[in-house]
């Protein structure tokens, strides 16, 4: 038995041969048993094959939204709501984050500096110019700061400040007490004002408030559409 | 309702839709995915990711036979399953004999209707085909699932099997052939009703 002999047979079977092949081999079959018996054998597989009671699926095998990652759609405005709370989360956390750490910074200055400046990095700047004169002509202090740098774990912020006016007083350029009272430590104005903040907060707040409003109306219109 | 205004509906993205066709064709998509895994349990889940895979392409569908078109989605996941029971094989659950055959007597004939004598010879068919099944290579099993259990024609088999009609045609012949060789051996067992005729393989 050849393979197109054996196509040919069960084709026969599902009534898929043209009339005049089906006339070919049903004129075979009649003279070659072999065929026939072939025939036979795929005959009786198809049959209890197409007997073969079908199943009952064990359960419903429907979707849920949820299954599908079907979400209601949102206004046109939503994702740009969305980046501008996001963008002003982000600033807020940043701001805090400036807040606290720019005192710190600010006070490790004198240590490895010329003894200027104090907590403001502002302060610090202004003072630039001031403190290169007494550098100068203090040139055998100087190096020894740099050299032996002080503890500043152990300075304490009114140490570090008056540090810091030793030179200017020196040279007679003390112009900016108050200010420099202000840089002592604890009392330092914020590196933020809390205004922005205030705004920064107001911002995330109302707009996730709406966000939440917008994302509510959808699953509402949604749910009536469905 | 119309099962192409269904189909339209659920390419717009109509879920009400698609489930309504998939209550209609469940049984068929299980039935396929059960003979060709052999298994119920993979059966159930290559069918709900079959639906899910269907339902995700559905804008891919253009007309023609539907149910060849899920048919090829649920022998995809079958094949997907099968990739992952050769990585992963697993120990079945069902007691063996000492001679390595599971000792399951398939309930799920389950005709309501039949007495328990019926039932049991079905269940002896039963096992007896599926275990011919699963000796099959599986590119013949799925030929010879789909057109001899799920009665579908060659076009719409070569459409779910994406091959030519030609090797449809030489992959039933020969699946029908193998099924028959192998079903002779359980000729015993297999109730007078079901029962082969004896010496007449060439």
């Amino acid at each position: 038995m050849n393979q197109r002999d054996l196509e040919l047979l069960s084709s026969y079977l599902d009534g898929q041969l043209s009339p005049s092949d089906s006339a070919r081999l049903e004129s075979r079959l009649s003279s070659d048993a072999n065929l026939r018996a072939v025939m036979n054998d795929l005959r009786e597989a198809r049959s209890l094959l197409r007997r073969l009671p079908s199943r009952k699926a064990p359960r419903n095998f429907t979707l849920t939204r949820k299954m599908v990652g079907q979400n209601p759609p949102v206004p046109r405005a939503y994702p740009a709501f969305r980046f501008v709370t996001a963008l002003a989360m982000l600033l807020l956390f940043f701001t805090f984050g400036l807040n606290f750490l720019a005192p710190q910074l600010g006070s490790q200055a004198p240590a490895y500096g010329q003894g200027g400046g104090g907590g403001n990095p502002e302060i610090f700047a202004a003072e630039a110019p001031a403190t290169e004169a007494p550098a100068a002509t203090e040139a055998p202090a100087a190096p020894s700061a740099e050299l032996v740098p002080l503890p500043t774990a152990t300075l304490s912020a009114e140490d570090s400040g008056r540090i810091a006016e030793t030179p200017a007083e020196k040279n007679g350029l003390s112009e900016e007490p108050p200010v420099r009272d202000q840089a002592q430590g604890q009392n330092a104005a914020p590196f933020v004002p809390s205004v922005w903040q205030i705004i920064l907060a107001g911002i995330v707040v109302i707009g996730s408030l709406l966000m939440l409003l917008m994302r509510q109306s959808a699953i509402n219109r949604w749910r009536q559409k469905q | 309702m119309n099962e192409q205004v269904l189909i339209h509906d659920a390419q717009a993205g109509s879920l009400d839709a698609f489930n309504a066709l998939v209550l209609h064709y469940q049984d068929n998509v299980f039935n396929t995915a059960l003979r060709i895994l052999g298994d119920e349990d993979l059966a159930a889940d290559a069918t709900q990711e079959a639906f899910l895979s269907a339902f995700r392409s559905i804008t891919s569908f253009r007309g023609g036979s539907f149910k060849a078109w899920l048919m090829r989605t649920v022998t995809n996941a079958c094949y997907d399953e099968l990739r992952r029971q050769k990585r992963r094989p697993s120990v079945p659950l069902e007691p063996e004999t000492d001679d390595g055959e599971e000792m399951d007597s398939p309930r799920w004939l389950a005709d309501p209707d039949m007495s328990p004598e019926q039932k049991a010879e079905a269940d002896e068919v039963e096992h007896a085909i599926q275990h011919c099944l699963n000796n099959l290579p599986v590119e013949f099993k799925t030929v010879v699932v789909m057109a001899d259990i799920q009665g579908m024609d060659y076009s719409e088999v070569a459409i779910a099997v994406r091959v030519p009609l030609g090797t449809i045609k030489s992959r039933l012949a020969r699946a029908r052939l193998r099924l028959r060789e192998c079903l002779q051996g359980f000729s015993e067992l297999l109730p007078a009703t079901f029962r082969l005729e004896e010496g007449s393989s060439a």
